[in-house]
């Protein structure tokens, strides 16, 4: 059954929770692989649905699902290492809100009631904090209270978004079950003044969980102080789910005939998210943050792909995947220099080149992946988003876009050659490269690289699938 | 003729009350207490003693307590006592009835300041001052009644067609100007948590300290005013927590002085269980009841589309 | 006899301007105990939803009892374990809080009124005390310094909302499983708010939140 798919890793984190640290680390892998067989599953259409009025297999959580259990298996493995050598105190409580975190994000993604889909981006946000705190230190603390506290309040305004849509179904006098599937199917005779405003709370409301600019402020503290592996969660898989929710609503406005105006929306959305990202990027003394940052940029990039729509709108949902993969991969390899040395400053890093020369492979790949440049997914995905800006006629917008990937792109290149090359007298060096935190990083790599190359045709169908309700086209 | 005996029953009854309070606080605190008559007893003991006067007073001195009992019996004969007629009654006495215990305030402040005593100048200030806080709270719970009720009289208030109580249309707006007023009550009266009638300290004072020179027959006078005018405002408050119906004349007064007493307990609970405020915390406390009390003026506008 | 209705609403609105005015701790979190057995009981004497089955009169328990019980009851024992009594300096005072208290219901009427809603019923009341709650506690989060009154403001945002949705939306809609989940969530909410304004206690001696300024650009 499709319920499984969060069932099963609650499950396991709450056993993790009172097992013994040792069986806890094992839960974790196997939680993770079954996981990801049960989302191949689920993509082979193998589980059938028995809460049709919460649950529902779209194409769009389908994809995110992918990722998520995929980015996830990768971190577990890293995750393993990292607190053999980190020592985590609390061991239990992380493995056992990694597996809560896991499965809370399954359920958004496969969440189809608007009230549903709200108590699981919730429930992210509450079995994340202890994530982010699990160093306890004074920094740490600050994280995560600012998380915990700025995103409860902006997911609440979220809540009040979906009384909203209620409200407009109520008014239209429709008496349809409330999930967005069936919602979507008597779109048009919504109320509009009510769905509009229920969009405003909710893009504010998911926003604030996915990072748009202006209500990012939690981002980078909580990408920063969290441990690594989780980082890598938060950025890679998280944001993506707090995306989905402003896309569900998204698909319901386009449907209504009110796509202009939650285009519009996203796109503002979207530029001020990229600006204040490359203005915050550049002079970045910590690099933990400036991959936050760079998370913020991207989201950006998202929201302002799904806005312009049609061919950008395709390359928004590669720019996701691609996102995610890199993304995380970066998180992994900073963990990994961050255990090397054990600091978080730039200035006091250098010649990451000749000390952990696996690390810095997989970094310095990583940043040529984010920029933009070929191999990667992400060249393939910012090119569909500008080329579908200039072909929707909006010439301007598409200028700034790019003014904003060049700023984070120079701020960013900065910080990576400083801590690649630069000849610094440091090294507090700690550790070897073991095996087990170094190849995740590979895996997550070669995959942006392989779908970039060959994309199987399932996948391919479902992205087309994603767009097609939206008026999406990679047929120009 | 009603009206006459149930304001005479009042007048006889108010000193009682206090009693009540000083009971509800000895309970409190596990003693038996003064006897329920006990403010009579201070009474009559009083007025057997003389007066002396200071030879810095003058005429004002002596006149404070007199105009002050008189302002506070005059509210009386103007206010429906269980919801019976009263004794006078005239379009907008309400707003002449609050300017003449204003007065009495005046003049007990004058009396204070003609003592030239730098305590006494003192109480007077801050008495001023919150009693000049207290007013707006007042004057906003008569434009709410205004609104309400469209009258501008006491007797039109409880007795007239369209009574003011809680099961009125707008009736639910009351509990806040009952919890508005109870707190005006406080002040107004000297009573725990704005004053504190049992203090020994003259620096912590507020209304206590004005009367300090005050002796025999005159601070009778103060006590006997102080009693009215307690009693006019728990008077104001059980009429709003219990509506009477005034075509039952006398009758009314049972339940009447019945609920009349527990705000006296109440006052008591409240004695017993809070402590008094610091002086600067007192202002704030008189501007929430005001707050109250502008909340329900709004909220009308909500009520009467 | 009296419209219990109205009377609830305006406790409600009681509890909010006192919450403005006070500067206890433990007299902010009565409140709130109260303010949310108040809001509780909303759904109940809305006469459209006198016919509620047996399920859902469990609901509205187990709702009272988290409103009302556990939640200030977590924060009672948050207050506890810090020696914390009073909210000293806000960054806006008192008066100007119980001032803005009155601006905020007077928006709140206007917004109601700007709105010509068809609300069900013609509930106006109800959607205005529901505003004025929201904007409130976005007020007493934004006006304050200490993490414990931040968390109650919090709260009743949510409460607000919560009113809301009775306000507006039909029952018909309204799924137990779902509503539950919904305050789960809020329960759990104020339960790691509570572990953390715990371990800010102990880091800081202090709850006070301006202490929080280690990570900045």
């Amino acid at each position: 059954m499709l319920e499984l798919l969060f069932l099963l890793p609650m499950i396991a984190g709450l056993a993790a929770l009172f097992l013994p640290a040792n069986f806890g680390r094992g839960l974790l892998i196997v939680a993770a692989l079954f996981h990801f067989q049960l989302s191949i599953m689920a993509w082979m259409d193998k589980l059938p649905i028995y809460t049709a009025d919460y649950f529902a297999k779209t194409p769009a959580g389908m994809l995110v699902l992918l990722v998520t259990s995929f980015i996830f298996l990768c971190i577990s493995f890293y995750a393993v290492s990292y607190i053999r050598e980190s020592k985590v105190e609390n061991e239990s409580v992380f493995v056992g809100c990694m597996l809560l975190f896991l499965g809370t994000m399954s359920m958004v993604t496969i969440a189809d009631h608007p009230i549903v889909l709200w108590i699981a981006i919730e429930a992210t946000t509450l079995v994340s904090a202890p994530l982010i705190f699990l160093h306890r230190s004074k920094e740490a603390l600050e994280a995560t209270w600012k998380y915990v506290l700025i995103c409860s309040v902006g997911i609440a305004l979220a809540l009040l978004g979906c009384f909203f849509i209620t409200l407009s179904v109520d008014i239209a006098e429709i008496d349809v079950p409330l999930t967005f599937s069936s919602l979507n199917l008597v779109a048009a005779q919504l109320d509009p003044l009510w769905l509009k405003v229920g969009f405003i709370f909710i893009i504010i409301g998911f926003g604030t969980k996915m990072g748009l600019a202006p209500m990012h402020t939690w981002l980078p503290d909580a990408h920063s102080e969290a441990p690594s592996p989780a980082s890598a969660l938060l950025s890679g898989a998280l944001l993506n789910c707090a995306f989905l929710g402003v896309y569900r609503a998204h698909t319901l406005m386009h449907l209504a005939g009110l796509g202009d105006f939650s285009s519009n929306l996203l796109i503002g959305f979207g530029l001020l998210s990229m600006f204040v990202a490359g203005i915050f990027i550049l002079r970045q003394a910590d690099y933990k943050r400036m991959l936050a940052y760079s998370s913020i940029e991207n989201m950006g990039i998202i929201a302002f792909g799904v806005g312009i729509g049609g061919f950008a709108l395709y390359g928004a949902i590669l720019h996701m995947i691609h996102h995610s993969l890199i993304k995380s991969s970066l998180f992994l390899s900073a963990g990994n220099i961050l255990l090397g040395f054990q600091t978080k400053l730039v200035t006091e890093l250098g010649c990451l080149v000749k000390y952990f020369p696996k690390t810095f492979f997989s970094f310095f790949a990583g940043f040529i992946g984010i920029s933009g440049l070929p191999p990667f997914g992400i060249f393939i995905s910012e090119l569909f988003i500008l080329i579908g800006a200039f072909q929707s006629g909006h010439p301007v917008f598409a200028m700034l876009f790019m003014f904003a990937l060049l700023l984070v792109v120079a701020g960013a290149a900065q910080i990576v050659t400083d801590i690649s090359f630069s000849e610094n007298e440091t090294s507090a060096i700690r550790g070897e490269e073991s095996l087990l935190r170094t190849v995740p990083p590979y895996v997550l790599l070669l995959a942006s690289i392989i779908l970039c190359i060959w994309m199987p045709t399932e996948m391919y169908d479902t992205i087309l699938n994603t767009i097609k309700t939206l008026g999406g086209t990679i047929h120009g | 003729m009603e009206s006459i005996l149930s304001l005479g029953l009042a007048l006889l009854a108010a000193p009682l009350f206090p009693g009540i309070i000083l009971k509800v606080k000895a309970l409190f605190v596990g003693k038996k207490g003064p006897p329920l008559f006990i403010k009579y007893y201070t009474f009559v003991k009083l007025l057997k003693k003389g007066s002396a006067y200071s030879t810095s007073t003058t005429f004002v001195f002596a006149a404070g307590p007199i105009i002050s009992c008189a302002g506070a019996i005059m509210v009386l004969f103007f206010f429906p006592i269980g919801a019976i007629a009263p004794v006078f009654s005239f379009h907008g006495d309400v707003i002449v009835l609050f300017y003449i215990l204003g007065l009495g305030r005046f003049f007990t402040i004058a009396a204070a300041l003609d003592t030239a005593s730098p305590f006494q100048g003192m109480g007077a200030a801050r008495e001023a001052f919150f009693g000049t806080l207290a007013e707006a709270s007042i004057f906003a719970i008569l434009i709410l009644f205004y609104r309400m009720n469209g009258s501008l009289s006491f007797a039109d208030y409880f007795t007239g067609l369209q009574p003011i109580s809680l099961t009125s249309p707008a009736g639910s707006l009351l509990l806040l100007v009952i919890v508005s007023l109870f707190m005006v009550l406080l002040t107004e009266n000297s009573r725990v948590p704005v004053d504190d009638p049992a203090t020994h300290l003259e620096l912590t004072m507020i209304h206590e300290v004005m009367v300090l020179d005050h002796s025999g027959p005159d601070l009778a006078l103060i006590e006997l005013g102080s009693f009215y005018k307690l009693f006019f405002y728990s008077a104001f408050i059980t009429l709003m927590l219990c509506p009477l119906d005034p075509a039952r004349g006398l009758l009314n007064l049972p339940l009447f002085y019945a609920v009349l007493a527990l705000v006296y307990v109440a006052i008591g609970f409240i004695e017993s269980v809070t402590a008094r405020f610091k002086m600067r915390r007192t202002p704030k406390f008189i501007l929430t009841s005001c707050t109250l009390v502008f909340f329900a003026a709004i909220l009308t506008m909500g009520f009467n589309k | 006899m009296i419209n219990l209705n109205d009377a609830v609403l305006v406790i409600i609105l009681l509890t909010i301007l006192l919450s403005l005015a006070s500067n206890r701790l433990l007299s902010l979190v009565k409140n709130m105990a109260i303010q949310g057995f108040m809001v509780s009981l909303i759904p109940l004497l809305l006469e459209r939803h006198s016919s509620i089955g047996s399920g859902g009169l469990i609901f509205f328990q187990v709702m009272i009892l988290i409103k009302a019980v556990l939640i200030p009851g977590l924060l009672y024992v948050a207050l506890k374990r810090i020696s914390i009594k009073r909210e000293i300096e806000p960054i806006v005072g008192y008066h100007a809080s119980l001032f803005a208290g009155l601006v905020i219901i007077l928006l709140s009427i206007f917004i109601t009124d700007k709105l010509h809603l068809s609300v069900p019923d013609g509930n106006e009341m109800l959607l205005t005390t529901a505003i004025t709650t929201m904007s409130a506690g976005f007020f007493l989060m934004m006006s304050r310094r200490k993490a414990i009154t931040q968390v109650i403001g919090y709260l009743m945002l949510e409460n607000g909302i919560y009113l809301v949705g009775t306000a507006l939306t039909k029952h018909s809609h309204t799924i137990y499983v779902v509503e539950f989940g919904v305050l789960l969530d809020l329960l759990v909410g104020v339960m790691i708010m509570g572990i953390i304004m715990h371990n800010i206690n102990h880091a800081y001696d202090d709850i006070d939140t301006d202490r929080l300024n280690r990570l900045k650009d």
